[in-house]
């Protein structure tokens, strides 16, 4: 499994790059290899806000839907309006196709994300 | 495994109550639910509603029309149909379809008919679909459901999920066409569905252990018919919920000929262009501006309509011509 050094992740599988108060953030290489096939994105709305675990986005996948959280508490600025025409990119490179930026409300709130090796830690209980 | 008793048919209280039990029951206990709609057509999550149903029929006939939270295609119940839900821990049984169809497969046994497991998400038998399965994923807990095939009526099925409206395009998921068939052409013996919901509940009760009935208290029920209202039951979530679409609608009448563009997004009319071969008196812009912002709803567009002169920019145009070749 493909664990990106230079992320944040969360035990739901997502990841978040943080640059000053901005987080680009999407999902990890053990979400899309579980989920399969991904057919559809529902990107989260530009504007809404989300706390720390909330549901912020919905993936279909030919097995099942899941619900994308926000790894951290913020207001969405930005999705990746690629994803709505080709699903499939998650699939393809899951930390080059982000889903979204958002401004983060709390950076304590990163404090209490995974790193790469804990992430990878926390993986290695799963299987 | 606890037995959600669960007589309701209808289809916004039964779709409220599977997401109540994976978001809400306690998660201590795992939960099996068997429940019956009255007629009505269950779009998949991300399918655009207007693509999938016959919105005449569906009128005429007075079949629901309702969203499920899982993915997939559209669907038809009706009383000769019968629908299962298991509430888990997700134990790694994600994408475990083959653990939640084996009690379907084997209460099938026991009535002395073969069925397998076919492609990822249909139980068949001799290569016919009776059963369709999907998955939704919340956190710590996993929902899978599914639908039997008992004793339904096909006719009505086919058309309820013809679609009507060819004109409108998005990229939402669509839904293939199986073919199907009703377990009761299989038997032997005849049975009724209330028995072989009894076979199938034996056979569910057989894996597991702990088992015993649950009966939804006022707490439960205040609390699914309040999702049923706010959400499953709304226009908001049936429609407004659809992937951006577009549609493209032409028509020709006597005094002239119109073609209609519109773009929408989460069921708001987003962008609207209109052409036409008739005397304009107006400019069209005015119209196709009123247009935006508006719900792609006939009532709203109707409303929206009643407050604009549409004769100076269509001359002749009857408002429900127009409301029709918007909507439909």
């Amino acid at each position: 499994m493909n664990i990106n050094e230079n992320l944040l992740y969360t035990v739901e599988h997502e990841w978040i790059s943080v640059e000053g108060n901005k987080g680009r953030i999407g999902i990890s290489d053990y979400a899309q290899h579980h989920l399969g096939d991904i057919v559809y994105v529902e990107l989260p709305e530009i504007e809404g806000s989300a706390a720390m675990g909330e549901s912020i986005g919905v993936i279909e996948s030919v097995k099942a839907v899941a619900s994308m959280y926000s790894p951290v508490g913020g207001t969405v600025l930005e999705v990746n309006e690629e994803l709505e025409s080709a699903p499939e990119l998650l699939n393809e490179d899951c930390y080059e196709n982000w889903v979204a930026v958002i401004e983060i409300s709390d950076p304590s709130e990163v404090d209490m994300l995974l790193d790469a090796k804990a992430y990878a830690a926390f993986c290695a209980t799963l299987d | 495994m606890l037995e959600v008793i669960n007589q309701s048919n209808d289809p916004y209280f039964n779709l409220a109550l599977e997401e109540y039990a994976v978001k809400n029951l306690p998660d201590s206990e795992n939960y099996f639910i068997l429940w019956q709609n009255r007629p009505a057509v269950i779009i998949g999550r991300n399918q655009n509603t207007l693509e999938e149903i016959n919105h005449d029929y569906i009128k005429e006939m007075e079949i629901t029309v309702a969203r499920r939270m899982s993915g997939g295609g559209a669907v038809y119940h009706d009383y000769g149909n019968l629908n299962f839900t298991f509430v888990v821990a997700e134990n790694n049984d994600f994408a475990n379809f083959a653990k939640f169809t084996r009690p379907v497969i084997n209460a099938l046994g026991r009535l002395g008919i073969a069925a397998e497991n076919n492609g990822r998400n249909d139980i068949t038998i001799a290569g016919k679909k009776f059963s369709g399965n999907a998955q939704f994923k919340h956190k710590n807990r996993l929902m899978h459901h599914g639908t039997i095939l008992f004793a339904s009526n096909f006719e009505e099925m086919v058309e309820a999920l013809n679609p009507s409206a060819e004109k409108i395009s998005s990229k939402g998921i669509k839904s293939v066409r199986s073919r199907v068939t009703n377990i009761s052409e299989h038997l032997v013996q005849p049975i009724s569905i209330e028995e072989f919901k009894q076979i199938l509940t034996e056979e569910v009760f057989r894996e597991e252990k702990n088992n015993a009935s649950y009966q939804l208290g006022e707490q439960d029920l205040q609390a699914v018919n309040e999702l049923r209202d706010k959400k499953y039951a709304t226009w908001d979530w049936i429609y407004g919920n659809s992937p951006a679409y577009n549609v493209r609608n032409k028509a020709a009448f006597p005094w002239g000929s119109l073609d209609i563009r519109l773009e929408v997004k989460r069921g708001t009319i987003s962008g609207c262009r209109i052409f036409g071969d008739y005397f304009a008196s107006r400019d069209i812009a005015e119209l196709e501006n009123a247009l935006t912002g508006i719900k792609h709803r006939e009532d709203d567009i109707s409303k929206c309509l009643d407050h604009i002169d549409l004769g100076t920019f269509l001359p002749q145009a009857e408002k429900q011509d127009f409301i029709e070749l918007i909507c439909r």
